[in-house]
């Protein structure tokens, strides 16, 4: 054994999590665990192999054949056991399946979505404003703004949007406490689908010449087929689940930031501009993907410390990005950070399909409510960083 | 200096060139990044460094245009 293995493995985080209340002080463990043991093994949901250099998690994500995403990215998984399309998807099926939706997440596609989610943005914060002094902008703006927009884009009818809260936190926020409550919303939520892909299908193509994301499903070919509907239905959830929750985390970490960095607050307010840097910065440093998993196909090294094939083993997106080899300073956000190559999208071939859309969602949603909202901070420094729950702004303070 | 190419084989459609050196890149009808034709030697420029600095798959290349080899090397983030 190497002494960087035995290095490694003397500092070794048995209980490493990455979910819930772990969140609360994953920053300063990120730290000890980059410094003193950047690969290690954790007992947790099975057992996997942690990695959390930047440059590590790099060469995982550019290395498909050793690091396979099935049976599942998801540790533990998303309410089903099902392979969700396309990111429990290896290749040679993966690239097929993830062209069906790429040409809809181009940035030039989503740059006419714009207009729409501006004026969606606007009229959140109008409710904002008038809501009173002291408000949940996560329940006012940070959760329904990515609803409206993602529901808009995929086709899902207006009125089911007020369920789709609860789908999330069961399946997302409940699968590590209660695995029960995650399948059974899970299954609420095939069952959606299923009845959904029915009157779809029933009104026929082209009835009010609709271009969403289910349509293009519809009418997807996979060599030369159509896609069955299991197939559908695992592409629908997957979209579901990836469209709603880490925009309006992201758009949450923002505010929550801001709300307590009245400087930031007012220097983004005088140099809007600077707002898209900003958001790289909050990507970079409060992402909601702060790990996704991967299985290894066969035996390799990493940092000297060797995995078995079989073995389950987790990127840490969230300590690559906080890895002083990489950045600055990496604990402090900078909103003015220009050098930013960061892991919160992924990369490699299962690169966030959303990433331009999430981009664009977080950027205009933090224009509008810097320009409409004069000065907003904490009103309760109990409620943590990361998730969607509450988060209650005093406003115009 | 030499010659800007985006490896088609690296290029995931993150879009960052494009956001940063629009007058440098542009993104297919799949989101994949290219280096807009006449613009292949503006590798000099401020924003074209800050797109090879921030793309995430490190998919920005140069390649040597005054030898013979063809291959093409990373340009250094630095």
């Amino acid at each position: 054994m190497s002494t960087e293995t035995e290095r490694g493995l003397s500092h070794n985080k048995s209980d490493f999590d990455f979910h819930g209340r772990s969140l609360d002080n994953i920053f300063d463990e990120y730290q000890d665990i980059l410094a003193n043991g950047p690969v290690g093994h954790s007992n947790k949901y099975g057992g996997f192999w942690y990695i959390t250099k930047s440059e590590d998690i790099f060469n995982a994500e550019q290395d498909p054949d050793t690091f396979a995403v099935g049976p599942s990215m998801l540790l533990p998984a998303f309410g089903t056991d099902v392979p969700l399309i396309p990111i429990d998807i290896d290749p040679p099926a993966h690239a097929d399946f993830r062209k069906i939706l790429l040409p809809m997440f181009t940035p030039m596609n989503i740059s006419k979505l714009t207009p729409g989610m501006r004026e969606t943005a606007q009229q959140l914060c109008q409710e904002v404003l008038t809501a009173g002094d002291v408000v949940d902008v996560s329940a006012k703006l940070a959760r329904p703004m990515p609803t409206i927009i993602f529901s808009r884009l995929a086709g899902y009818p207006e009125q089911d949007w007020p369920i789709f809260d609860r789908w999330i936190d069961e399946i997302i926020y409940e699968r590590t406490a209660h695995p029960e409550t995650a399948y059974a919303a899970g299954r609420e939520l095939n069952d959606y689908f299923d009845r959904l892909l029915d009157e779809r299908e029933k009104a026929g193509p082209g009835a009010d010449a609709s271009n969403d994301l289910i349509t293009q499903l519809l009418k997807a070919e996979v060599k030369g087929r159509k896609l069955t509907r299991e197939e559908l239905l695992s592409y629908c959830y997957l979209l579901f689940l990836a469209g709603l929750d880490t925009t309006a985390w992201a758009i949450r970490s923002a505010l929550w930031y801001l709300a307590g960095n009245p400087q930031a607050q007012q220097q983004l307010r005088e140099d809007p501009d600077l707002i898209p840097t900003a958001a790289e910065e909050f990507l970079r440093t409060l992402s909601p993907v702060q790990a996704m998993a991967r299985t290894a196909k066969k035996d390799t090294v990493v940092r000297g410390q060797e995995i078995k094939a079989g073995e389950r083993v987790v990127l840490v997106f969230g300590a690559g990005n906080r890895d002083p080899e990489v950045y600055e300073e990496p604990n402090d956000i900078k909103i003015d950070r220009e050098d930013n190559r960061h892991l919160a999208f992924g990369g490699g071939i299962h690169r966030c399909l959303g990433s331009n859309l999430g981009r664009a969602e977080m950027v205009i949603a933090m224009e509008e409510f810097l320009k409409a909202v004069p000065h907003f901070e904490r009103a309760n420094d109990d409620e943590p960083w990361h998730g969607v729950g509450p988060l209650t702004l005093k406003i115009g303070a | 200096m030499g010659e800007l190419l985006v490896d088609g084989g690296r290029c995931q459609g993150h879009a960052r060139c494009w956001a940063l050196a629009p007058e440098t890149f542009e993104i297919d009808e799949e989101g994949y990044a290219h280096v807009i034709p006449g613009r292949e030697n503006s590798g000099d420029e401020p924003n074209v460094r800050k797109a090879i600095r921030n793309c995430p798959e490190r998919a920005i290349l140069e390649r040597e245009t005054n030898e013979a080899s063809e291959k093409a090397s990373e340009v250094s983030a630095s």
